[in-house]
């Protein structure tokens, strides 16, 4: 009320002016079965708030967004960030984005490779999807052969670590205070990005380059402590492809990365289908399959992952995505679940569950989830939606 | 007389007719449809504010909002942008549709918390839009080139003299086998349209009240209700600021524009 009321106030104030003022409340727990490995406590919860103001004016859009995290127990997972603070002007033949945003680049579902404009929010979710807000000058070009944009990165945003109580974490601690950079800018370096992306009838492509601070550090021991890690910060380039091709209810997606800086010159890819069945069994009921696999020259093996996706179609739009990620060489399993419903006009609510499984204790292949075995949760999260 | 019921006679009374149809009568509902297509053409652009209630078996109303915005396309089908209001948890969703006259519909999605576009498969339109008992295919826009005609015969609906033709989608993904409409004899206005199932069972009645005309030419249903017989539920589409003619261009159906149309 008091936000709709504000809103209307600023409209009041400057009549050409579009205002509105709209927000989330969260609180999340996540529960582990068993104590961390290094002894942390099962019980973890959070607090989150995000408020949002949007002004609008015919051809620009003035959108402030930050968030405020509150974690009970690893004070690492503290944060304050402005995730949008950015300007839009609408010219006739482009659109100028100054300030900080966040843009999501990629057609995959598991597992974002291409997606690199914004540092990772790592201590979120597991599924990397949470980003921190990146400054930068975009410049954006629409036309039949497809959509241009152009990024100037002004500064960068450091990744973010669970500390010495927080769980699903690599076995050693990241000192992510003292981070290592390779350039002499450090966290000051102006970084270059563009896309091209198109569609031709069923077919999407695109093709993007970066030039700077790869968002995905490398880590070394620290000098001051031997049982910490500290993030090294290299200058990379980064050539990315991304291609969706529809036929019928199948999307066949992929995914690759080239990426130099990092010692060797190494590519990555996902790749794989989604597939929707629509009413199965002659209900209102939609099933989707999603299958990926990915391939990664860095590691001996990369898991698969096989999801489905059972939206209710009721008025809380009621959706549960389960998946099974699975790793050959290592013969790792992983189980996971996230249900999400709407609860009355206020809130919402979602249930999220891990469980990893070594299933051969044997193999002595390198094991991607060794350091979160002890780490199987179930997470619990309402949100209530400010304003009206 | 329960519309099922109503909706059964129908089905026979048309049953009888088509037995006695003649090759000409195809040609007719052609025409009925093109003239009724006229009606919903020549506006340039459009936009309006819609207001979703879902009503159950018991009666209970939950209430969705969008903003809908199109822009006509010369020699092919719509292009439009529909933005979610509410519910909150969806705020900003949007979607982007290239409607085509007959090679099926290029379709994007917003999700705001992402920040990501997403393509989507126009092939899943059979299922429920938004929770309600309209699919996305009834929420698309009804090109004449989409369907195969065959004329039924006259009834007053409503005290109006009404055609009844018959339609049937020619896209293989349609939810549906066929669809009967009733359309008056004076203004070519869709009044009723009784959509039969892939079972070619009568599973829901969609209703067209309260039209408008604007600027002497167009005609805009301001309620639209949707009737499921199978499940008993029912979803009543309202339209409230109608406007034609706001000067909207290709640029403001892009994927730029989808981002910020929220």
């Amino acid at each position: 009320m008091f936000y709709k009321f504000l809103g209307i106030s600023i409209s009041f104030l400057c009549p050409a002016l579009n205002a509105e003022i709209i927000g989330e409340y969260s609180f999340d727990n996540r529960y582990f079965f068993n104590s961390g490995l290094q002894g942390q406590e099962k019980n973890h919860s959070s607090f989150t708030l995000s408020p949002e103001i949007f002004l609008e004016k015919e051809n620009s859009i003035f959108h402030f967004k930050p968030k405020f995290r509150k974690d009970n127990i690893d004070t690492e997972r503290n944060l304050v960030d402005v995730q949008e603070l950015y300007l839009i002007n609408i010219l006739e033949d482009k659109e100028i984005k100054y300030g900080v945003s966040k843009e999501f680049w990629g057609v995959t579902e598991t597992t974002h490779r291409v997606d690199i404009i914004n540092q990772t929010d790592a201590v979120e979710s597991l599924d990397g999807e949470d980003k921190l807000g990146q400054p930068m000058v975009k410049l954006s070009f629409e036309e039949n052969w497809g959509l241009l944009d152009f990024y100037a990165l002004l500064g960068f945003r450091e990744r973010t670590f669970s500390g010495y109580e927080g769980r699903l974490r690599q076995t050693m601690i990241v000192d992510s205070d003292r981070p290592h950079y390779l350039s002499a800018a450090k966290n000051k370096r102006m970084d270059f990005a563009l896309r091209w992306s198109n569609y031709f009838d069923q077919l999407e492509v695109a093709i993007s380059h970066f030039s700077g601070t790869s968002r995905e550090p490398r880590f070394i021991v620290s000098n001051k402590n031997l049982k910490e890690l500290v993030p090294l910060y290299e200058v990379i380039d980064q050539t990315g492809f991304e291609f969706q091709y529809l036929l019928g209810s199948l999307a066949i997606k992929s995914e690759i990365i080239s990426r130099s800086g990092q010692e060797d010159r190494f590519t990555a890819a996902t790749y794989g289908f989604e597939y929707t069945q629509v009413g199965i069994f002659g209900s209102r009921l939609d099933l989707g399959w999603i299958v990926e696999a990915n391939h990664d020259d860095r590691l001996p093996s990369s898991p698969a992952v096989i999801g489905t996706r059972l939206t209710i179609n009721d008025t809380s739009d009621t959706q549960i995505l389960s998946g099974i990620i699975y790793d050959e060489k290592s013969e790792e399993l992983g189980f996971l679940l996230e249900a999400s419903s709407r609860l009355g006009i206020c809130c919402s609510i979602s249930i999220e569950g891990f469980y990893f499984d070594d299933t051969n204790e044997d193999n002595e292949e390198f094991k991607l989830f060794q350091a979160y075995k002890e780490d199987d949760f179930l997470r619990f999260e309402l949100t209530y939606y400010l304003g009206d | 007389m329960s519309l099922v019921n109503l909706g059964k006679k129908i089905f026979i009374f048309s049953a009888i007719v088509l037995s006695v149809s003649n090759p000409t009568y195809a040609n007719d509902a052609l025409k009925i449809a093109i003239l009724s297509d006229q009606n919903n053409s020549g506006f340039i652009d459009s936009s309006s504010d819609m207001t979703m209630n879902l009503i159950n078996r018991k009666g209970d109303v939950v209430t969705r909002k969008l903003r809908f915005k199109r822009l006509e396309v010369p020699g092919d089908g719509d292009k439009s942008i529909a933005v979610f209001e509410s519910p909150r948890d969806v705020k900003g969703v949007a979607i982007l549709s290239y409607a085509h006259k007959v090679k099926s519909d290029d379709q994007w999605l917003y999700l705001p918390a992402l920040k990501r576009v997403k393509r989507i498969a126009s092939k899943n339109k059979s299922g429920p839009f938004l929770g309600s008992e309209f699919s996305f295919e009834d929420f698309s826009f009804q090109e004449v080139e989409k369907y195969e005609y065959k004329f039924i015969g006259e009834e007053d609906y409503l005290n109006l003299k009404c055609f009844i033709i018959e339609r049937t989608p020619i896209d293989p993904y349609s939810g549906y086998t066929k669809q009967l409409v009733w359309i008056d004899q004076e203004n070519y206005l869709i009044h009723k349209i009784h959509l039969f199932d892939r079972k070619s069972f009568h599973l829901k009645t969609q209703k067209f009240e309260e039209y408008k005309l604007y600027e002497g030419f167009f005609w805009q249903p301001h309620k639209v209700e949707m009737i499921n017989h199978q499940n008993g539920k029912s979803s009543i589409l309202l339209f409230e600021n109608v406007k034609l003619n706001s000067g909207f261009t290709d640029r403001d159906f892009t994927q730029n524009s989808l981002k910020r149309s929220r």
